[in-house]
């Protein structure tokens, strides 16, 4: 790659109003999270004046009491959102001041330390480490949930937990584990990595980046709470009108998800403009990594899809405080518009999760491979082919409601179609690794085990995909054991995979293997422990979200949860690892794998300009390999055959 | 001090991270172990109530021991009954916040025990107003000896739907293995003219029933009739063990 | 590497062979010649064959409490043990592809990154070809035999006709199930109205089920007989089945529906034609003609 000089322009910049950052300098976390309870408890009490209690009818007074805490939730948010400073850019460009270059700098962390990650920072490098951080909590807490449950099913001779609290943890574990692995590789290695993979200064919209993840913080604190104000006592995807049945902590999920909601449609949009047109020069569409192209086919499917869960939980909430019917038949409401408009986000969701792991196996491959990626052209066309069908299969979680036996021919062809595009990805997968030399570092070792998982996953998929099957398995342990495998096998094993591969450049360190090692291995084999006797209980005939059981189906549940309490051990030693390593690992060079991508040309720690000049870019990146001696060899036949044919003329 | 320092044991780099890995396994055991106890079921529901065995009594199975068994249905607490008590440290309980005033609960508790193989007579006082049943078949009586309950005296196989105040329906089928148990009594409501007495309730309506037990099992009882709050009124009290739910061990 | 050619040394004594013969098969047994080709294709035989012992535990495992018990099941059961046939020689590839490279082609262990690297292989038709032909008519078959399926299902349990396209002899029971929070009520509209809590049908006649709810979604599985159909508030679903065996089996719901969800289960009771009548007698019903 050449490097090039361009004359800079003088631009004149505006006048500086008080010190670089201005209010940024005075908000933080401590001051959105101060501000956010301030408004919330401010919001409940007068609220609380407002709404007239002390009627007769109990019932009367508990209406009230779900708009109050509705308001207080959404306080809450707004009040976090004006504490981190969140605001601060539109008042100041209302107010006729705008932001200066040394502001831009300001925000963006310069000079300031350790002290960045816990202010409103626009640095891509910043939001990336606080998105890992967020999802790495959200694991852990989704975790501890999984281990909660898993002591339910395994205690098979008594209720350990109050049904009721066990239906809340079941769909608070969904929830908390859908957001943070959708969040956990486009996350940290879409908003750190992506930037520097494609040559450039920070993306598009550095401000709406801050902005993406504080709105993510903020959502969180509503989701966690509903514990303790009675529960969800509803699976994760909350099916209505059971929803309408629920206690106050209802609230906290459908506010958790309309600000989350916000959340991803920002962060998609600053995905896709980054991505689109902030390559370097010379970053032909031919020559972006596929890493990139996994994140944009995400985003895509997120920005589009997303608004549809978000309304579906607005109209929920509205049956929930307001009492209307948007869901409930008494009143004029249908029980299938929620289901369509769940599912209609419910399944390009789960490519949302699974296809950035994917990509980035597919991008880390190559190095540890030393080999240039199997038929990038095939590559992309999976991406392309899983997002244009993932829109058109979501009746699939639908086959049994009832609301259209006609629609399963329909729905049976597309489900089955997208296995090809997906089948595509598995091409590649399997024809860079054919013939290639293996260098047996860790990320590699995580690409077997995701191809392993996601091929389990994918077959048990396409017994789910066909109706006569899911008419016995759906409902039962055997769809749950089918999506672990998906999104946890596949999804979080791959995420752990890339994120130990980009270790190095993201945190200066390189990640300890050895305790890595033990901690992923052990999770995998438990894993398939866990899950595959989860499958067995689903043929069994064990549904779902239940808590007790026929004795038929004890065997098949012990081994889970001895499966899952090892699957724990092993997640704690990889987080041991990925601390201990963080702090006090191994210093690392810039480039530790000899990898050709440009975030790898860069120094380690990443400035904060990330190149010091822009790079050019004049090939793609998998340029490795040899010439394969078997051309030779083919050509050689070839020329004696075409001797042969010739002399028969 | 003992990882390093010239007195003790110099530990390796690797021993040391060897120890540290297993600390966050233990701690990571440990807090597992902890919200299992804290959050676990015997916190949540009421103290077991067991059925008096009174002697022996004459079925259609043969003799069987008799025990009997006595509930109340009030509509709200008061002073003189106060209530299932939320307890205010658990996690997950809306009743402990702002439980309202006007929610009916079994009284004095909900966690039953009965012995097998026998007959019980349950006598239940019912002090609440009517709701209507959504499915008649609740308005019916299921399961007891001669498919009849008793209600103020009079024997009666079903009341009317809007006359239903609560039912009291014994869940079938907790695990395959177990033996069946059905029984369903709709609980008759007290008039709405009725005037409060002394105590702050109307004057009950009684209402006996009996059924016979089967082996020793696990079971669960709610109410179906809709008394709760919420979409249908399925909401509230009417998921709520303690309140209007409970378990049946048959031992 | 060794190259197979098998055409006679110059200046040997043998005739020579004629020459205008081309031999089309070249590049397939240079391929074959490989030292890799042969252990990966044993490799796959040998996954492949590992189909035979994971459909039967498959199986196996379904039928432990007593399926099939209606023409649906098998069809079920069938089309599972089916689509695991079809699927194993995809499962073998990858699993024989993934395991052969972490000893067949040569590994490197250290810190450092490699020296020596892999052949520069961008693309190869053939490979790419045959695994996007094979998938494709790997799905073609899915979904041809799935919708067959589905049709052939639809109509044992909709329409008038037995699985085996008779039409029926038996006249059809009706059966009116209540899902609610949290039990399972059957009402015969045709027997006299009776209801119960179990299920009692006579073997080898049509039932149809028109299910509804009184409050939220329950789905209405029952488990032996492979039928399952949500109970929807404000909506009637239908479906139908014809049992063909003798026994006690599972009702379950399928649907979260609340607290006692998991309590939520009864039975089917399959019986002979006059215990179902002598039952109805007992409930109270009358026998239809």
């Amino acid at each position: 790659m050449t490097a090039v000089i361009h004359e800079q322009q003088a631009v004149p910049q505006p006048k500086q109003h008080g010190k670089p950052g201005g209010f940024l300098r005075h908000t933080n976390i401590v001051t959105g999270v101060l501000l956010g309870v301030i408004l919330a408890v401010a919001t409940y009490v007068i609220g609380g004046l407002l709404v007239p209690w002390g009627t007769e009818d109990s019932n009367f007074a508990q209406v009230g009491q779900e708009a109050l805490i509705a308001a207080t939730y959404a306080a809450w948010v707004i009040g976090f959102m004006i504490g981190i400073g969140a605001f601060a850019g539109p008042i100041r460009w209302w107010l006729g001041h705008d932001l200066t270059h040394a502001d831009a700098e300001y925000m963006a962390g310069k000079d300031q330390g350790k002290w960045k990650y816990w202010k409103y920072t626009t640095d891509h490098k910043v939001v990336g480490i606080q998105y890992l951080v967020m999802a790495m909590a959200l694991l852990g807490f989704g975790g501890l949930l999984a281990m909660l449950i898993r002591t339910e099913l395994g205690v098979t001779w008594a209720e350990v937990f109050d049904p009721n609290f066990y239906n809340s943890i079941i769909g608070t574990h969904g929830i908390v584990m859908v957001i943070a692995m959708i969040i956990v590789v486009a996350g940290p290695l879409g908003n750190f990595i992506m930037p520097l993979m494609i040559g450039a200064r920070d993306m598009a919209f550095p401000r709406l980046n801050a902005l993406s993840f504080w709105l993510l913080f903020a959502a969180v604190p509503p989701l966690a709470s509903n514990l303790l104000l009675g529960g969800i006592r509803d699976g994760w995807t909350v099916y209505q009108p059971l929803g309408t049945q629920a206690p106050v902590g209802m609230i906290g999920y459908q506010i958790c998800i309309i600000t989350f909601a916000f959340s991803t449609g920002i962060a998609g949009v600053n995905l896709i403009t980054t991505i689109v047109t902030m390559r370097a020069r010379g970053m032909t569409w031919n020559r972006v990594p596929i890493f990139v192209i996994g994140i944009l086919a995400a985003a895509i499917m997120g920005l589009v899809w997303f608004p549809m869960y978000q309304y579906s939980q607005v109209l929920a909430l509205s049956d929930f405080a307001f009492q209307s019917s948007f869901f409930i038949p008494q009143n004029g409401g249908s029980v299938w518009l929620y289901e369509n408009l769940f599912w209609l986000l419910g399944h390009p969701e789960v490519y949302v999760i699974v296809i950035p792991a994917t990509a980035a196996l597919l991008e880390l491959m190559v190095v540890f491979l030393r080999k240039p990626l199997f038929s990038y052209k095939i590559a992309v066309a999976g991406f392309a082919g899983v997002v244009g069908i993932s829109s058109l299969v979501w009746v699939h979680h639908m086959y049994m409601t009832g609301w259209s036996p006609a629609a399963g021919y329909p729905f049976m062809l597309s489900t089955e179609l997208i296995s090809i595009p997906f089948g595509f990805l598995v091409l590649v997968m399997l024809g860079t690794i054919w013939r290639g030399k293996v260098w047996t570092r860790l990320p590699m070792m995580c690409v077997y085990a995701m191809i392993w998982n996601k091929i389990i996953g994918g077959i048990t998929g396409v017994y789910l995909s066909d109706v006569p099957v899911d008419q016995y398995m759906h409902g039962s342990m055997f769809v749950v054991a089918h999506f672990h495998f998906m999104l946890m096998g596949a999804g979080l094993f791959g995420a752990m995979g890339a994120i130990a591969y980009w270790f190095p450049k993201m945190t200066g360190r390189m990640l300890n293997e050895r305790i890595g090692s033990i901690g992923f291995w052990l999770s995998f084999f438990a894993f398939q422990l866990t899950f595959g006797s989860m499958f067995v209980a689903g043929l069994q005939g064990q549904p779902r979200r239940v808590l007790q059981f026929d004795n038929a189906f004890n065997v098949s549940n012990w081994l889970s949860t001895i499966g899952a309490y090892l699957i724990g051990v092993g997640m704690l030693i990889f987080l041991y690892a990925i601390i201990t390593s963080w702090r006090s690992g191994q210093v690392a060079p810039s480039n530790p794998w000899g990898a050709k991508t440009l975030e790898w040309q860069t120094a380690t720690p990443v400035p904060l300009e990330n190149f010091p000049v822009l790079p050019v870019v004049t090939s793609d990146p998998y340029d490795y390999g040899v010439p394969d001696p078997y051309l030779a060899i083919e050509k050689k036949l070839s020329d004696e055959n075409q001797d042969v044919t010739a002399g028969a003329r | 001090m003992f990882l390093t320092g010239n007195a003790g044991v110099r530990l390796s780099d690797g021993a040391k991270r060897g120890l540290l890995t297993v600390l966050t396994v233990f701690i990571g055991v440990l807090v597992v172990a902890g919200s299992v106890l804290f959050l676990g079921k015997n916190q949540q529901e009421p103290a077991v109530l067991a059925a008096t065995v009174i002697g022996t009594a004459s079925t259609p199975q043969g003799e069987l021991p008799h025990a009997t068994v006595e509930l109340s249905i009030y509509p709200n607490p008061s002073s003189s009954v106060p209530g299932p008590v939320p307890v205010g440290s658990r996690i997950g309980d809306p009743r402990s916040a702002n439980a309202p005033s006007g929610w009916p609960f079994y009284w004095p508790s909900t966690t039953l025990q009965l012995p097998a193989n026998s007959l019980i007579t349950m006598t239940v006082h019912q002090y609440d107003g009517s709701t209507t049943v959504w499915n008649n078949y609740f308005a019916k009586v299921h399961g007891t000896v001669d498919g009849t309950a008793i209600y103020n005296g009079k024997a009666q196989k079903e009341i009317e739907p809007d006359n239903v105040a609560h039912t009291f329906t014994i869940h079938q089928y907790a695990e395959v293995t177990q033996d069946g148990f059905f029984v369903s009594v709709p609980m008759l409501a007290v008039p709405s003219n009725a005037k409060n007495e002394a105590n702050g309730y109307p004057k009950p309506q009684d209402i006996t029933f009996s059924f016979i037990t089967g082996d020793p099992g696990e079971y669960v009882w709610n109410c179906e009739d809709p008394c709760g709050y919420g979409y249908v009124n399925f909401g509230g009290v009417m998921s709520e063990r303690g309140w209007m739910s409970g378990t049946v061990t048959v031992v | 590497m060794s190259i197979v050619d098998d055409r006679p040394a110059a200046g040997s004594d043998q005739p020579e062979e004629p020459t205008n013969r081309p031999d089309v098969t070249y590049r397939l047994r240079e391929w074959l010649s490989r030292p890799y080709v042969r252990p990966i294709l044993t490799m796959f035989v040998v996954f492949c064959l590992l189909v035979i012992p994971i459909g039967w535990l498959v199986v196996f495992f379904m039928n432990m409490s007593g399926a099939p018990a209606s023409d649906i099941m098998s069809e079920i059961e069938k089309t599972i043990l089916v689509f695991t046939i079809v699927s194993a020689p995809l499962m073998a590839i990858t699993l024989t592809i993934i395991i052969y490279s972490l000893v067949g082609w040569g590994r490197v262990t250290g810190d450092e990154p490699p020296m020596q690297e892999s052949p520069a292989i961008r693309s190869n038709a053939i490979g790419t070809y045959l695994w996007i032909g094979a998938t494709s008519l790997l799905a073609a078959f899915l979904v041809i035999w799935g919708l067959v399926e589905l049709a052939t299902i639809t109509a044992s349990s909709y329409g008038s006709v037995s699985a085996n396209q008779q039409p029926n002899a038996v006249k059809p029971i009706d059966v009116n199930v209540t899902g609610q929070q949290w039990l399972w009520s059957f009402e015969y509209p045709d027997q006299g109205k009776i209801s119960n809590e179990v299920l009692v049908v006579p073997i080898n006649t049509p039932i149809y089920f028109n299910v509804t709810s009184v409050d939220v979604i329950h789905s209405f599985w029952v488990v032996e007989l492979g039928i399952k159909i949500d109970a929807n508030p404000g909506a009637i679903t239908n479906t139908g089945v014809t049992p063909n065996k003798l026994g006690n089996f599972n009702i379950r719901c399928a649907e979260l529906c609340g607290m006692h969800h998991a309590y939520m289960e009864t039975q089917i009771q399959v019986v002979t034609q006059d215990q179902f009548d002598s039952w109805v007698r007992e409930m109270g019903g009358k026998r239809t003609v």
